[in-house]
């Protein structure tokens, strides 16, 4: 009786559902199960080995050669992880498990077609298919075909929206849970940025190895993101705001005890760091205010070059050996006058036109600094040799050793910053919820109605190019002492282009969008070296494939997602989400 | 066309208000189209003013003249007796607030964002404690979080407040935007046709809403077609005609002068017969006059592309009662 009676709303649940789509429904858990042991069938395939091996392939007359094709490590582990769960998780009884097997699915197709795509590049086709021939692709193809029908299996009953909980625990417990939410995330951030390894000559396969752990890692986020877990942990964190805010920063500042606490990978999140702080400079001018500028790299490159000159490096123009915090400040505050001086156009200029003046001064920057003009930047040589920053004597490029603890060299550099990316989102954060920030993003609505309601939309433009500028001129300073030669190469139109991409793709307007943005597009040439001849093409690519399927950013604003994503506008709006941005936003930010 | 008819008598307690907004002799010229011409009125404390007159009259371009959008080509307008500045924000300050025809909300934004916006202006906040978020900060959030959910409540539309401005349904995003230009705290509030597109209910609940408004000491000017709207909402009228003011007075003198009938409707026939001999001699050269209009109009300004319509229109009525002149006097 009581099981009659529960069935029933089951099946009326639907009741929509054409008799299309029931015939789908049916047919949907046996495509799941399906998927799912396609899945765990072509994790134990052989693959082409090469990849896993991140480097070349083992020589056929070796014993090597026929026990590793079959070794379930790496990318085939998380084949066969997302396998079986997809196996188990289409015959329990999980809400809205439609949404999560989609995103298990995807996550399946993306580590087929990389690693297939890498193996027939670099092997012998998908044609070949068994050990024997050399390199084999099989177990690709079938992986890929579960991902397949994981996706259409998931989708085929129509999809539930993603469900929210409300569990609350008494405050302690909740404590633990977003530590050990947090440990995880410094473990995954480690994991990510070490994955594959430092590309190089030697290592060609870190780019392979890379991408498909991203593709892995973005399959595990979606559905965790489906299960409405995520949406909880968010909404726990933003309760908890201030502890989350000072365990993250905690977190952040652990990375160098993780497997990334190497002086490569502290060097490589160093110069994450400076990108991020100054893609959320940009966030102010672009995200908020909605005034494209087209050359913003310049003012890291204003900031460095004035950090350059004051740092008493032989090379500089003016011999003055300023102590660092005082050389960020007037990097910062010289940034800021270039900035104010860039955007004074915008009182005149609107838009498309407004984007062609800031891509100019972008120019004359470049062209200034390249022919020496004025001599302060060394021209084409460079200003090398600049100091590190140096505290008590300790300069921050050693290692260094506290009690038994020891800590790669650059780990001071890391630590400096971490501090100056957190401030950094302060005062993006702190701007955003003011009287300035709503008039910034009142102009970037409707320039005249702003207008109409008392807002000067002139000096408070001006401001956010200013503030913007400073942000980066802040982050210019540490760029300069960190690299210690600072060349009018590093601040050419393309990276003025890459930090515009890495806003957009994060997400405009938020802090998390600006720095995951970053740490991407600057993490990713490290990694694909291998294709270097080919970074733009794909960088095109991939930046067209997201602004078709996600136009609103890998992190959206509330309010634009809302806007641009009207297939999760019905959800119930995630009030959480946003906090819960925040902190994989600090996250990333030590990444 | 004709002159300026100031009836006076608009009820002895309206005059023995002392005048808030007074606009004397403003004219604006877009080129060689003279979207307003001489146009001069006084609000008085705690009155409602109608402006009605056909499409492409002028009204608009008065609002954007009256709150410094457009500079007029001649004429002042004072608040108080104190000149208004030319900059639509420092208009604002000064306590003249308005709303727009077609809405201009900020759409996404929530209707609260909306309204702490039209705050701005009203909010002790320099960049550095927008920085800092320190204790006067808070303080002045938190006054305008108050005001902001009372003016919310005001209009009818605290359930909403979270909702962005974008997904409101259409006769409260008007409502919101006349909560925002309150927040402002004017004195003078214009409001560019606030039934626009409203059923009946609706109509009379901003009607209502108006009065409200009236009722804190706000002097206001509506623009509105809606001529029922007008004759019982409105303490004086003001019938604008091709960019010159043809009637002002009470509801009820403006409703019965025959010239207002006469600019909504058409002349009679005999008065046609009249102004189409007067006009086809220079017909040629107005039609050549009004196609420049109407393509500089494109390039900057609503006005005067109303007014280009407005001839055109003209026009076209004209060659119609040519053609048929038995229709012609049928309408009229």
């Amino acid at each position: 009786m009581t099981a009659t009676t529960e069935r029933k709303p089951r099946h009326a649940a639907p009741p929509r559902a054409s008799h299309g789509l029931a015939a789908a429904a049916g047919i949907a858990t046996p495509l799941r199960v399906a998927g799912g042991l396609l899945t765990v069938v072509g994790a134990y395939l052989p693959w082409a080995t090469f990849v896993l091996n991140q480097g070349p392939y083992p020589a056929q007359a070796t014993l090597e050669f026929f026990t590793v094709p079959f070794g379930v490590v790496e990318y085939r582990l998380h084949l066969l992880l997302f396998g079986v769960a997809a196996v188990v998780l289409a015959l329990a009884p999980v809400p809205a498990k439609g949404r999560i097997l989609r995103a298990i699915g995807w996550g399946v197709v993306a580590v087929s077609v990389i690693n297939g795509i890498w193996i027939t590049a670099e092997g012998g086709g998908l044609g070949a298919i068994t050990a024997s021939d050399g390199a084999v692709a099989f177990g690709a193809v079938v992986a890929l075909i579960g991902g397949v029908l994981l996706v259409v299996g998931a989708n085929a009953p129509g999809l539930d929206p993603v469900p929210s909980w409300n569990w609350r625990f008494s405050w302690w417990l909740e404590w633990l849970v977003l530590l050990v939410v947090y440990a995880l995330l410094l473990l995954l951030v480690a994991a990510v940025l070490t994955s594959g390894g430092q590309g190089s000559a030697a290592n060609v396969y870190s780019g392979a190895v890379f991408v498909s752990f991203l593709g892995a890692v973005g399959g595990l986020l979606g559905a965790l993101h489906a299960s409405g877990l995520l949406g909880w942990v968010g909404a726990l964190s933003e309760r908890h705001r201030v502890f989350s805010v000072v365990v993250l920063l905690a977190c952040a500042l652990l990375l160098p005890l993780t497997q990334a606490g190497t002086e490569y990978w502290m060097t490589v999140a160093a110069n994450i760091g400076v990108y991020a702080a100054t893609a959320i400079g940009l966030n102010i001018v672009v995200g908020l205010a909605g005034l494209l500028d087209l050359g913003y790299v310049a003012f890291l490159g204003i900031g460095a070059f004035v950090a350059a000159n004051f740092s008493g490096a032989a090379a500089a123009r003016i011999g003055i050996e300023l102590p660092f915090p005082l050389v960020m400040v007037i990097s910062a505050v010289v940034a800021g006058i270039f900035g104010a001086i860039v955007g004074s156009p915008t009182l005149r200029v609107r838009g498309d036109y407004l984007a062609i003046v800031t891509l100019a001064f972008g120019e004359i920057f470049v062209r200034t600094a390249q022919n020496n003009i004025g001599g302060l930047t060394g021209g084409s040589n460079a200003i090398p040799g600049i100091p590190p920053v140096s505290l008590f004597g300790n300069d921050f490029n050693d290692a260094l050793t506290i009690g038994g603890l020891e800590l790669p060299p650059g780990v001071l550099y890391y630590v400096l910053i971490v501090l100056i990316v957190a401030a950094v989102m302060l005062v993006f954060a702190n701007l955003k919820n003011s009287r300035l920030g709503r008039a910034w993003i009142a102009i970037r609505e409707d320039e005249d109605a702003a207008r109409a309601m008392g807002v000067r939309t002139g000096p408070i433009k001006i401001l956010a190019f200013l503030i913007g500028a400073m942000l980066a001129g802040l982050a210019g300073a540490f760029f300069a002492h960190k690299t210690a030669t600072v060349s009018y190469e590093s601040f050419r139109f393309l990276e003025s282009v890459t930090l515009l991409a890495a806003v957009i793709l994060g997400g405009m307007g938020t802090i998390p969008g600006a720095v995951l943005g970053a740490s991407i597009l600057f993490v990713l040439p490290e990694k694909l070296r291998e294709f270097s001849d080919y970074r733009l093409l794909l960088f095109g690519i991939a930046l067209i494939l997201i602004m078709r399927f996600r136009p609103q950013g890998l992190v959206p604003d509330a309010h634009r997602r809302a806007e641009l994503a009207p297939e999760t506008a019905d959800e119930p709006p995630p009030p959480t989400s946003v906090p819960a941005v925040a902190g994989s936003a600090e996250k990333a930010g030590q990444a | 066309m004709s002159e300026p008819t100031t009836t006076g008598g608009t009820g002895g307690a309206a005059v023995a208000r002392p005048t808030i907004l007074e606009a004397s002799g403003v004219t604006m010229q877009f080129g060689g189209l003279t979207a307003l011409n001489d146009v001069s009125f006084g609000l008085s404390e705690g009155e409602i003013i109608g402006l009605i007159g056909p499409n492409g009259a002028g009204k608009t371009t008065l609002f954007n003249c009256l709150t410094g959008l457009y500079s007029p080509t001649s004429g002042t307008v004072a608040l108080r007796g104190t000149p208004l500045p030319q900059d639509p924000a420092r208009v604002t300050e000064q306590g003249v607030a308005r709303t727009f025809q077609n809405i201009r909300l900020f759409p996404s934004m929530t209707a609260e964002e909306n309204v702490l916006v039209g705050r701005h202006v009203r909010m002790k906040q320099n960049p550095l404690s927008s920085l800092l978020h320190g204790p006067g900060f808070r303080r002045s959030e938190a006054e305008a979080a108050e005001r902001t959910e009372k003016l919310l409540a005001f209009v009818g539309l605290t359930r909403f407040s979270d909702e962005l401005a974008r997904n409101l349904p259409y006769g409260d995003q008007r409502r919101l935007e006349i909560a925002r230009a309150l927040a402002t705290d004017p004195s003078v509030l214009l409001l560019d046709e606030p039934t626009a597109g409203m059923n009946a209910q609706e109509t009379e609940a901003t009607r209502q809403l108006i009065f409200a408004i009236r009722d804190l000491g706000i002097s206001v000017v509506v623009i509105e077609h809606d001529t029922k709207f007008i004759f019982t909402l409105c303490d004086r009228v003001l019938v604008l005609v091709q960019g010159e003011v043809l009637v002002e007075g009470t509801p009820d003198e403006v409703r019965g002068d025959p010239r207002v009938v006469e600019a909504y409707l058409g002349a009679p026939p005999e008065e046609i017969e009249a102004q189409v001999n007067r006009v086809q001699v220079p017909g040629v050269q107005d039609n050549g006059a009004q196609d420049n209009g109407a393509q500089d109009n494109g390039a900057h300004d609503n006005g005067a592309e109303d007014n280009g319509t407005q001839d055109n229109r003209a026009q076209d009525n004209r060659a119609q009662r040519n053609g048929a002149p038995a229709e012609g006097g049928e309408q009229a």
